[in-house]
């Protein structure tokens, strides 16, 4: 209130001074622009987590709830114990690894706060629809991923007020940077002995191409493509191509004729109730509408037209 | 009569004109034929330099019209340009959603990359922003929370400065030796620009910042919601909220409308689309600066909040992309910067490290921004090791990988900023290589 009342009071003066001389600024502090946050925009907006679990809305969700959840919409890329899918970042393993020639860094072996996790996976999980989990979903996920890393037991219920006294086994080992933490000096002449020069060369095979690229054939929509399918292309991109675009997880591969021939087989529409709703096959999870909830079953339906019909 | 022999003759002399095969299309003419019948030696002689647009022949464009303005109403490059491009190492990311790019800093001159340049970093695709809809919200421990527009923004007085923005992974593909056949992909997670928007310590002021508050959440709008703590020190000194780049509107790839800036600092820091600062008292711990841009050490342990980029540089030609031909005079050029400030030396070594020869500095030498050095050459073709070695205001020397290495081993992915070695061949080809 205090500060409202001293804000308005610096725009009236403002105000009078403007219209009786010529002033270029008010002062040098303050310009009275923009307007008051309202608690209820700062509330809306307000999502971060702090490792005090400051920030934590009111809530819980247990290891059991999780398994069922992380397993429709985490697994198909991080999979189903956290090791990840092919390229996808692994969630669990890893202990005692930091030490190694090849370290593997997870949540478990070096993720020093577990609020990072409730805080992230809330922010920007799952990968293909961010923010679009309810308050108990990811304090359950979340229960369920620190379960994979054995940090808690299968009976464990994560709340408010219990986060922030999870102990992270990697937490004591981070320190603020230290650098500078060499000291070359300016050497100008007989700086080293040159019968000593070992010259290592590099890997071959591994620089790309640098030819000038054309733009990547998948996302390319041909002219001879339906209309569904041409508008099919965006969604497909957005929210389909992550696991569609590579097969990761068994998603079956877009453009790839013969598979989705055999889908085919089922009819178009229940492939396309599959991908409204949701459905676990052989292969894998496909979340409903990829995750992406957002988008009309309209959305979903040309994005599967694009998929089958795109070379 | 003059009046009607006017247009008889000036059809007599079209007519005249319409019998004669104009000269270029003669020569065209001529000289196909000689291509298609002696076929070999023509080849051999078009190899070399027959061509109407070279001289004593007046080339094609000196006799005809060209387009007219606005046939490119945002104009584009040269079409003799377009293998001037960013790209990407595929293999490096899961997908392009979450990947990076690096700017052709083989190709670039002067110190300034030009906005379609810029390399690229996001976590979640570059988002399509409605700027009228777009807001910053500063808020937390401060008297007056506040919530700006765009239009808000742009109200406040501007400031504009070159800096350099570099992710600290740049290099960070070869800590454990040499795999990139190309600067671009050795050194192109660097650009430079020149940045004008709003000091945050104005914004600060603004909503009155309370004695507890120490540390900044800088939140972006982009689905990664990237989040980073910024110590207020740094707040209060040179970041800010910029929104155009180079003149004109930040592009949506560097965060239209609206970033953050920490100028000299890794670039993640530098959250784009930025739509969110919350002034707290202690840092948030997120995933950007826990399970990434953290450097873990070889005893297990890691170095947190390791914002500045320190001195670094590298020589831009000649390079794998730009190799030498014959014998002869040559400018060794590159490019040095360093987050701590100015760069005060940039000297060159031929051989390997053993004896080093100072470089000029050329063109603008500005704190945190790339500054180009050069070093004329006469190449008698013995082959060579070519660095560069930076020396930064702070008297900080640039250090070798090996030192690096010594203290960081090779794990610790960011922050590799050692001399770097082209090895020139009696060719005039540059390979990438380590020295041991
Ligand atoms: C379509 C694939 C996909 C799905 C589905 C997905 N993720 Fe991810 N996940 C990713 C990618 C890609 C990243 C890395 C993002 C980046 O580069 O910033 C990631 C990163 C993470 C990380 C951080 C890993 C690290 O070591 O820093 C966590 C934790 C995580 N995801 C949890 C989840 C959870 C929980 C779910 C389900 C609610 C989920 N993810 C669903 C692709 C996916
Ligand atoms: C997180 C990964 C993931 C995402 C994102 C995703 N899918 Fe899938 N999808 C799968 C997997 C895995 C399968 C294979 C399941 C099986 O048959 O075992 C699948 C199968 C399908 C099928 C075949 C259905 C059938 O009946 O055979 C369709 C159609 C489909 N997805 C459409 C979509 C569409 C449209 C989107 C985007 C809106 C999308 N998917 C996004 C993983 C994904």
């Amino acid at each position: 209130m205090f500060s409202l009342n001293k804000l308005l009071i610096t725009l009236t003066l403002t105000a009078l001074v403007s219209l009786s001389s010529v002033a270029f600024a008010a002062d040098d502090t303050h310009y009275g622009i923009g307007e008051k946050a309202t608690a209820e925009q700062i509330a809306g907006w307000d999502i971060d987590v702090r490792p005090d679990g400051k920030g934590l809305p009111k809530g819980q969700g247990s290891v059991m709830q999780g398994e069922a959840m992380y397993e429709a919409k985490c697994a198909s890329c991080h999979g189903l114990f956290g090791e990840g899918e092919g390229r996808w970042p692994p969630l669990a393993g890893g202990e005692d690894s930091l030490t190694e020639d090849r370290p593997d860094k997870t949540v478990g072996s070096y993720w020093p706060y577990a609020s990072t996790l409730w805080d992230y996976i809330n922010r920007a999980m799952p990968f293909p629809a961010p923010q679009s989990l309810t308050v108990t979903e990811v304090y359950a996920i979340t229960a369920y991923v620190l379960y994979l890393n054995d940090l808690v037991e299968d009976d464990f219920v994560l709340t408010q007020t219990n986060l922030a006294s999870i102990k992270m086994p990697n937490e004591q080992n981070f320190y603020i940077d230290n650098r500078p933490d060499t000291n070359n000096t300016r050497c100008m002449k007989n700086c080293k002995d040159p019968s000593k020069i070992v010259v290592i060369q590099s890997l071959r095979g591994i620089t790309p191409d640098q030819e000038t690229e054309t733009a990547p054939e998948s996302s390319e929509a041909k002219p001879n493509l339906s209309e569904a399918t041409i508008a099919g292309k965006a969604t497909y991109d957005t929210s389909c191509f992550v696991c569609h675009g590579s097969g990761i997880a068994g998603a079956p591969k877009i453009g790839d004729k013969e598979v989705w021939g055999k889908r085919l087989g089922a009819g178009m529409d229940t492939v396309v109730k599959h991908a409204i709703n949701g459905y676990v096959g052989d292969n894998g999870v496909m979340p409903p509408k990829g995750g992406n909830l957002t988008l009309s079953d309209e959305d979903v339906k040309n994005a599967v037209h694009y998929m089958v019909e795109a070379q | 009569m003059s009046e009607s022999k006017k247009p008889q003759s000036a059809k007599t002399y079209l007519a005249d004109l319409a019998t004669h095969v104009p000269t270029s299309s003669r020569r065209d003419f001529l000289k196909k034929g000689v291509k298609f019948s002696t076929g070999l030696a023509a080849a051999t002689v078009a190899g070399e330099a027959i061509s109407d647009n070279l001289p004593p022949n007046i080339p094609s464009w000196s006799k005809s019209l060209g387009t007219g303005v606005v046939s490119t109403p945002y104009g584009v490059p040269s079409k003799f340009e377009d293998d001037v491009i960013r790209r990407t190492v595929e293999w490096l990311t899961a997908d392009k959603i979450s990947s990076i790019s690096m700017s052709p800093i083989q190709e670039l001159k002067g110190i300034i990359t030009p906005n379609g340049l810029v390399f690229e970093r996001y976590h979640a695709g570059v988002p399509t922003v409605n700027p009228e809809e777009h807001r910053l919200m500063i808020h937390g421990l401060v008297d007056n929370p506040l919530i700006f527009t765009m239009d808000d923004l742009m109200r406040f007085p501007s400031e504009s400065v070159i800096n350099f923005l570099e992710c600290p992974a740049n290099g960070g593909m070869e800590w454990r030796g040499p795999q990139m056949e190309a600067l671009q992909f050795t050194h192109g997670m660097i650009s430079c620009c020149e940045w004008t928007g709003v000091r945050l310590s104005t914004l600060l002021a603004e909503v009155g910042v309370q004695t507890k508050g120490k540390w900044i959440l800088a939140e972006g709008a982009d689905g990664a919601g990237m989040s980073r703590s910024i110590p207020m020190d740094k707040a209060l000194d040179d970041a800010l909220v910029v929104y155009a780049q180079n003149g004109e509107k930040l592009r949506p790839e560097q965060g239209y409308p609206v970033r953050l800036f920490n100028p000299g600092w890794e670039g993640n820091t530098s959250i784009k689309w930025l739509r969110r600062l919350e002034i707290g008292d202690k840092p948030w711990h997120h995933r950007e600066e826990t399970s990434k841009y953290t450097d873990l050490m070889p005893d297990g342990r890691s170095r947190r909040f390791s914002y500045e980029q320190e001195a670094n540089s590298v020589i831009t030609s000649p390079c794998p992309e730009n190799p030498w031909g014959q014998k002869g005079s040559y400018e060794i050029e590159g490019l040095a910067w360093s987050g701590r400030g100015k760069i005060k030396h940039v000297d060159v070594s031929i051989d390997g490290g053993v004896t080093w020869r100072p470089a000029r500095l050329k063109g603008l030498v500005l704190s945190k921004a790339l500054t180009r050095f050069s070093l004329p050459f006469k190449w008698d073709g013995a082959p060579g090791l070519l660095q560069s070695r930076a020396i930064d205001e702070t008297g900080y020397v640039q250090p070798t990988l090996n030192q690096l290495r010594d203290v960081r081993g090779t794990n610790s992915i960011y922050h590799k900023n050692s001399i770097h070695t082209w090895q020139l061949q009696s060719n005039g080809k540059i390979k990438n290589v380590q020295l041991k």
